[in-house]
């Protein structure tokens, strides 16, 4: 039966569907197509979800050039996502000297980052993970994604305080949630929320 | 603090691994950042565990670290006990028993002074002393009190200035009675229960055919953290292995949750999720880590060759992003 070309269809796919279809794939052959899906659903999360931009997908390492272990993405989230708490003890210095020097009442601190480019790995809740694993990863990432070849000029002054290799594991659930975690390479010590 | 000679006794119990002297908790703490748990108690009364006190028991993973840097050794303390006692000498034996016999009348000598101090002093609080106590029972007293060993105090003293006073309340002061004969023999001594085995045994020897503590599998991740100078502590209200703090666990907050497991170990992502989450809702970050035995160890230092090469530590830190 055939329907006129100005017709939707009775069901439309969901965007990510649509998405994963339109043969976004790449054609890489080191990688399983559930992978490279799995990315690109993570993706799709973290640009209409939130907010993300720059995103791009990764299939070799930065590094070496060799195929990482599965895809991996990176991007820009709208916020700056992790700040260690050293740099933050010393943020708050800067931000209160300041405060002072403007000598206005009722001033409020005003903390100033800027948004880093962040590396994500997505996974699925139903993976089994090892350290073996975990750590193949980190050896194929550099400290920050490579800047994407439009922008070939980085502007952004590198932050002195971002000496650990880390990276965003996204962990993709069964009914699509998706949920983030810092994982760093190494033992650094924890935020003070 | 008395010093502590290293290395020192590690008391193997019964899969346990204890510390019973003061000194050596302290220094295991002090130098070599080693808490354990204090776990003794008042053995009749041992549901009062709000505060324990020795001994400390060391998880097998702290007692493996002391003795692997030659900080401490394991005494398996029945053996010893066994040993020590069977193949005491006549000499040692008879001299033990004299000592207990002399720390007993000690004990009781001591015992009966305060005895009889404390009933003066409640005697004076009543305002009702002296003028009445005979004066020969008054010296007889302060005998007593300056040499009690030498001299043939009544037993009775307390017993007459109080029925001196009593009547004293109530009427005029009959005459003084005559003293009463005094007993020349020594109080009955105390019997002493021992507390400690060393003395009278002499410090176990070292066993170097005494095998390692054995180490559960997360083991390298403590011994890691240990190295850089972290203190750890048991997990299990975090639901991890260890956790662990950045400096002395009474005066830091832990900074981590640690789970130890293999390199090829497989992991369920829950778990990490799970522990991260639980980690960042208590201000401390999720730490999993493991030898790394893809690359060449270094074979271990110290005698105990036969246990296996010791491999970098590589260790992985989780905390929720937020978002």
């Amino acid at each position: 039966m055939t329907r006129p070309p100005d017709m939707k269809p009775a069901v439309l796919p969901s965007p990510l569907q649509s998405l994963v279809a339109a043969g976004n794939l790449q054609s890489s052959a080191a990688h399983l197509p559930s992978l490279q899906s799995l990315a690109l659903q993570v993706q799709h999360n973290l640009q209409y979800q939130h907010a993300w931009s720059d995103l791009r997908l990764h299939t070799t390492s930065p590094l070496t050039n060799e195929p990482l272990p599965r895809p991996l993405l990176s991007g820009l989230p709208p916020h700056r996502l992790y700040v260690h708490p050293d740099e933050q003890i010393e943020l708050l210095k800067t931000a209160d000297r300041e405060r002072k020097a403007r000598n206005k009442q009722g001033d409020t601190l005003d903390v100033k980052t800027e948004a880093e480019h962040e590396w994500i790995l997505p996974t699925r809740l139903s993976e089994k993970w090892t350290l073996h694993r975990l750590a193949d990863v980190f050896d194929a990432l550099s400290m920050v994604p490579p800047a994407a070849d439009s922008a070939a000029t980085d502007d952004r002054p590198a932050n002195p305080w971002r000496t650990t290799k880390r990276l965003v594991l996204a962990t993709a659930g069964s009914d699509s949630t998706v949920v983030y975690y810092i994982v760093h390479d190494g033992v650094v010590k924890p935020r003070q929320n | 603090m008395a010093t502590v000679a290293e290395p020192f006794p590690i008391s193997h119990i019964a899969g346990r691994y204890l510390l019973f002297d003061v000194d050596a908790i302290s220094h295991a703490r002090r130098n070599h950042n080693i808490c354990g748990v204090l776990i003794g108690t008042i053995p009749n009364l041992s549901q009062q565990n709000v505060f324990l006190g020795i001994p400390v028991e060391l998880m097998p993973e702290e007692a493996r670290v002391l003795v692997e840097q030659n900080h401490a050794y394991i005494v398996d303390d029945a053996e010893a006990h066994r040993k020590g006692f069977m193949e005491m000498s006549r000499e040692d034996r008879l001299k033990y028993l004299q000592d207990m016999d002399e720390q007993g009348i000690e004990l009781a000598m001591s015992a009966k002074k305060s005895a009889a101090a404390r009933s003066e002093k409640a005697l004076k609080d009543k305002g009702l002393v002296r003028a009445e106590v005979p004066e020969s029972n008054s010296r007889a007293m302060s005998e007593t009190a300056a040499s009690p060993a030498s001299t043939s105090t009544p037993d009775t003293t307390s017993a007459v200035a109080n029925t001196d006073e009593e009547i004293s309340l109530f009427g005029p002061t009959p005459s003084p009675q005559a003293p009463v004969a005094r007993s020349d023999k020594k109080p009955e001594a105390h019997y002493i229960t021992p507390t400690t085995s060393y003395p009278p045994l002499s410090q176990p020897v070292i066993d170097k055919t005494l095998q390692l503590p054995a180490v559960p599998r997360s083991f390298p991740l403590f011994r890691y953290m240990h190295s850089q100078g972290y203190f750890s502590m048991p997990g299990l209200r975090f639901g991890c292995n260890y956790t662990i703090y950045p400096g002395d666990t009474l005066r830091y907050h832990s900074h981590f949750l640690g789970t130890g497991m293999d390199w090829d170990q497989e992991f369920d992502l829950l778990d990490i999720v799970g522990g991260g989450r639980l980690g960042t809702g208590v201000k401390k970050a999720y730490l999993i880590g493991g030898e790394d035995t893809g690359v060449a160890g270094k074979s271990k230092h110290g005698q105990n060759d036969s246990s296996a090469d010791i491999y970098p530590v590589r260790a992985f830190s989780i905390e929720w992003a937020g978002m």
